[in-house]
């Protein structure tokens, strides 16, 4: 499936959900129009977007976080499932773009492409749930369930190769966590 | 390195213990409502200490980058979160505490646990190289710090928290000795 196509079948579940995006999923995730109230990227710190919405969803517990990670990304912090995991909290969705590639330095391949299997890890680590889709067609049908399921559940997106610009929103992290934490305070 | 008697004190030490009942105090009276730790050798009274009471939710992580993520989600929907790590631990985050505590302007309140330290010297005086460049590792990037080294060094605790809510940033209280009771 097409990034676009992933990022298009979340918005429509994606309700009053608060959100984290990082590298080529911010861009477009930003023009599909979440709230600028309602999101933060993990920008400049590959590997944080799982434990920034480990936060968002223990400290907002009525709210479903939807994580928007990438596969090199999570390589970066691996062991955050674990703590996902541990702590465990029920509103957290932890979406993977996985195209088995560092995109944003020049489509090198991962580590463990081919091996390792991520909805496995997760799994293994505590996650309730794992579902790994490969059209838009197969992701639709299964988000009802997944957005529906007690988190934190995993979710590998299996994405096609992009050779294009890779693209970053610009936009300041810190103007999108004053904004959130206003809602709060 | 010098070590403790048998009533547990280091006869010529520099910094000494602070009980952990008062740092739980300070921070119970700051209204923090985390702690979120990769456990530290120099603080575990105080992490004990902790894990007795209520009033503050104990978050145990895997890593100090974790750590910082999960602080800037909490204070991101309102809470009043802190960490508690060690030297080696600050070292291992610096890509995030660039990238969060600074760069997103997070107020990122830490006690850091000089690990390993002689407590006969001052901890830049020691030989070993995780504690002492701790202080110039801070410097280097502009981290506010504050030394708690002894009983009466109590109030930096305030001091630091309140510096910390100003700058919007990081700022460490490092623990100079191991916690009392």
């Amino acid at each position: 499936m097409q990034r676009q196509e992933a990022i298009d079948a979340l918005c429509e579940y994606r309700g009053d959900c608060l959100s984290v995006a990082t590298m080529q999923a911010a861009s477009p995730w930003k023009d599909a129009g979440q709230s600028a109230q309602d999101h933060v990227d993990a920008s400049d710190c590959m590997g944080s977007a799982a434990s920034l919405g480990l936060g968002l969803a223990m400290g907002a517990p009525d709210r479903k976080v939807m994580v928007l990670d990438g596969d090199g990304s999570l390589l970066m912090q691996l062991g955050s499932l674990v703590t996902v995991a541990s702590l465990a909290p029920s509103n957290y969705y932890h979406f993977i773009f996985y195209n088995g590639l560092y995109q944003s330095s020049g489509n090198q391949t991962i580590p463990g492409h081919g091996k390792t299997d991520l909805c496995q890890v997760a799994l293994a680590s505590g996650y309730k749930k794992a579902w790994k889709v490969s059209s838009k067609g197969e992701f639709l049908e299964a988000l009802p369930e997944i957005m529906n399921s007690e988190g934190p559940v995993l979710i590998e997106i299996e994405i096609e190769r992009e050779d294009g610009p890779t693209r970053f929103p610009g936009m300041p992290v810190a103007p999108q966590i004053k904004a959130l934490r206003e809602q709060f305070t | 390195m010098t070590t403790a008697n048998a009533q547990g004190e280091t006869p010529d030490a520099v910094a000494t213990s602070v009980s952990a009942k008062a740092l739980a105090e300070c921070i119970v009276d700051l209204g923090i409502t985390h702690i979120i730790t990769v456990p530290d050798t120099v603080q575990k009274t105080f992490l004990a200490y902790m894990e007795q009471q209520d009033k503050v939710k104990i978050l145990t992580v895997c890593t100090e980058d974790e750590a910082m993520g999960i602080n800037a989600g909490l204070y991101a929907t309102g809470h009043r979160p802190m960490m508690v790590i060690q030297n080696n631990g600050f070292y291992a985050s610096v890509n995030t505490l660039k990238a969060l505590a600074f760069d997103a302007q997070v107020p990122t309140f830490m006690f850091v646990g000089q690990f390993g330290r002689d407590l006969t010297k001052d901890s830049n005086d020691n030989r070993r190289r995780g504690v002492r460049m701790l202080e110039p590792t801070m410097q280097t990037w502009g981290v506010p710090y504050y030394r708690l080294e002894n009983p009466e060094d109590i109030g930096v605790v305030e001091e630091a928290y309140r510096k910390c809510q100003e700058v919007e940033g990081p700022v460490a209280v490092i623990i100079g000795a191991p916690t009392g009771q």
